[in-house]
């Protein structure tokens, strides 16, 4: 274990950016993984509520993953790349199923 | 970016910890007292103390009282911007009344939900809340404050900021953060296992602070990451990921309209008035139908649906008492007739797990020793964060004194707010609860003044007194707070007395645990504050010496 605590040895706006996708990117990402697992559990058959909590369930696990991801990762535009890029089309999955149901 | 992966997860348990701990002290220290609201809530308004009582009948009781309600004028003008024109002068539609109760529960809880005419989301309904008591239907005035459940209950899942739900946001990242630093912590520490038995109290202050902070953190793992973990799904759907009224509100609809056709419950008025049979009878039913499957039969919740309209249903709710989920065992009836609709099924895979993990963070059901545990769990939590803000203090001070620098200083006095602050603000409200006058208008405000003042008190005099910090030396706050607390506290107990006669002896003798317990638990936080008080006054006269040889152990 090294002596001192690590100082955040990038520039203020890296740093900046990087809370910023681990936060707003976690969350749409999350938010997408919740939109596609519901949609597709209720698809295949599972109460609204049910999948709605399962996907949750694992929103909230995959948040936490991506978060840590967001700050172990080398390079920050991929970390923004899937969380964002990811997280929207999850989330249009999820729209995307729905349509075909309703 | 960071030299390392664990340097990495070093600094986000650091940073993110720091920031957010004062939140999370916050949640698990009134988390552990909402473990005993309902307890809290009976010390507080005297009047309320008798034995918890069954759900009363419907027919003497219940009617009545729902036929007074009326959403308050706040909750009314509130409602306001999301009407088309004007307001009713009242609302007589009634979505729903409903009571809930448990078996800690004297007091019982009134819902009632009206429909809004020309409101702009039609689905939405405005709600009014009752407090009656069940033996007779009398009811208790709503302004009273139930300090626990209205309170400190509130103010551990959402910090009592209510404007656009901050609170409940501000606690749900910091309870994610929660979740993350324990990842983080567990990735810092290799040797976990062998931490987990280390505690060296005699090794100087950085040290055994680390040994603590990795103890509490460690021992209760399990206990941190569930509730931290539930806490999160208890309110994931309804605030953090809403999909249901969001993105998938139309798989949400379609998914009411299935169920209202498979169960026979219908999803919406038919606009056709009808009468109400005898509630009474069926609620007897229910419970007849419960036994006869060799379940308890207490009620626990029961809900008259779209009230006055053909389509309307009553659902009686055998209480958890025994079990981990809230309610359960639902059983419904037409309303006009008392027919039989419909018996819940067994919850599928899915709902038991939803109700494992909700009920065990809400814990309505009957375990007094878990109980118990709950509180310990939720005080280790809090000492985990506490001795996590003291190792950044200790570690950092003495550079900061020979920078110059005046983050040590800043983050101890706020340490200071949040450990000592914090229990004072809440023997401030106790305190208050006991001074004011009974008729008092607006009590409920004068003590939340109480709380919030107490705390900027406290907080003032953490920094008032913080000037040896920069020094690298102890805030004297610490000592000071330690002993209004051990004064505070007692005086509280001996407030309860003075205004109610109910002193520690009749409540043991009686065995009246809800108000025993509290008055036990003030005299208990009393010493403890006393003994710590008098251990740090004797390291402040032995002088600095014994912390600094701590100084040299290093932690990533």
């Amino acid at each position: 274990m090294s002596r001192t605590i690590p100082d955040f040895p990038a520039p203020r706006l890296h740093l900046a950016a990087r809370i910023a996708a681990a936060v707003f990117g976690g969350y749409v990402f999350a938010w997408g993984v919740i939109a596609a697992g519901a949609s597709l559990m209720f698809a295949a058959g599972m109460g609204f509520h049910d999948a709605e909590f399962l996907a949750s369930l694992l929103g909230v696990l995959v948040f936490v993953a991506v978060f840590l991801w967001a700050f172990a990762a080398r390079r920050l535009w991929v970390v923004w790349t899937v969380l964002a890029g990811g997280g929207a089309l999850l989330a249009a999955l999820g729209s995307f199923v729905q349509s075909l149901l309703v | 970016m960071m030299q390392s992966f664990r340097q990495a997860m070093a600094w986000l348990h650091t940073w993110f910890g720091l920031v957010l701990g004062f939140v999370l002290m916050a949640a698990f220290f009134f988390g552990a007292l909402s473990v005993f609201d309902r307890e809290i809530d009976r010390w507080a308004i005297p009047s309320t103390r008798f034995d918890p009582q069954p759900m009363p009948s419907y027919e003497k009781i219940l009617r009545p009282a729902f036929e007074r309600m009326q959403p308050l004028p706040a909750t009314v003008d509130a409602m306001r911007p999301r009407v088309n024109g004007p307001m009713p002068e009242r609302f007589d539609t009634v979505v729903s009344w409903s009571a809930y109760t448990t078996h800690r529960d004297p007091v019982l809880q009134l819902f009632a939900g009206y429909e809004v005419p020309n409101a702009k989301d039609p689905e939405e309904a405005i709600w009014a809340e009752a407090t009656i008591d069940p033996r007779d239907g009398t009811p208790l005035p709503n302004d009273r404050l139930k300090v626990g459940s209205g309170f400190f209950y509130p103010m551990h899942y959402g910090l009592t900021l209510d404007w656009k739900n901050l609170g409940i946001w501000i606690v749900g990242f910091s309870a994610l953060m929660m979740l993350v630093a324990l990842v983080t912590g567990v990735v810092m520490h290799r040797r976990i296992f062998r931490e987990f038995f280390t505690f060296r109290p005699g090794k100087g202050g950085l040290r055994s602070v680390l040994d603590l902070h990795n103890l509490t953190g460690v021992v209760a793992l399990p206990f941190h990451f569930f509730f931290a973990f539930t806490g999160l799904l208890i309110f994931a759907a309804t605030y953090y990921f809403p999909l249901g009224h969001t993105q998938l509100h139309d798989l949400h609809d379609l998914h009411a309209e299935v169920e209202a056709r498979q169960t026979g419950l219908p999803h919406q008025r038919a606009g056709i008035p009808a009468g109400l049979a005898n509630v009474d009878a069926m609620v007897a039913e229910a419970q007849r139908r419960w036994r006869a499957n060799d379940k308890a039969g207490d009620v626990g919740f029961l809900v008259l649906q779209h009230v006055g309209d053909a389509n309307g249903y009553v659902s009686v709710y055998r209480a958890g008492t025994d079990r981990i989920a809230l309610v359960g065992d639902g059983i419904h009836f037409k309303a006009s007739t008392g027919r039989l609709i419909r018996e819940d099924p067994a919850p599928t895979a899915t709902g038991r797990v939803a109700e494992f993990l909700t009920g065990l963070h809400l814990q309505h059901f009957r375990h007094w020793l878990l109980r118990g545990m709950y509180v310990l769990g939720g005080l280790l939590g809090a000492a985990c964060i506490a001795t996590g803000f003291l190792f950044f203090v200790e570690k950092r001070k003495r550079q900061h004194a020979r920078q110059g620098q005046q983050g040590a200083r800043v983050v101890d006095a706020l340490a200071v707010t949040t450990v000592t602050g914090m229990v004072l603000a809440a023997l401030g409200i106790l305190v208050a609860n006991r001074l004011l006058p009974e008729d008092l208008p607006a009590r409920g405000d004068w003590e939340r003044y109480a709380f919030w003042g107490t705390w900027l008190l406290a907080l003032l005099h953490a920094a008032w007194r913080s000037a040896p910090v920069a020094r690298g030396l102890a805030n004297p706050a610490w000592r000071e707070q330690c002993v209004a607390i051990a004064v505070l506290a007692p005086l509280a107990a001996v407030l309860n007395w003075i205004t109610t006669g109910d002193h520690l002896l009749r409540t043991f003798g009686q065995g009246y645990w809800p108000v025993a317990g509290v008055d036990l638990a003030l005299l208990v936080s009393g010493a403890v504050a006393a003994l710590s008080a008098r251990a740090l006054k004797r390291r402040a006269l032995a002088g600095p010496v014994a912390s600094i040889a701590g100084a040299e152990t290093g932690h990533a």
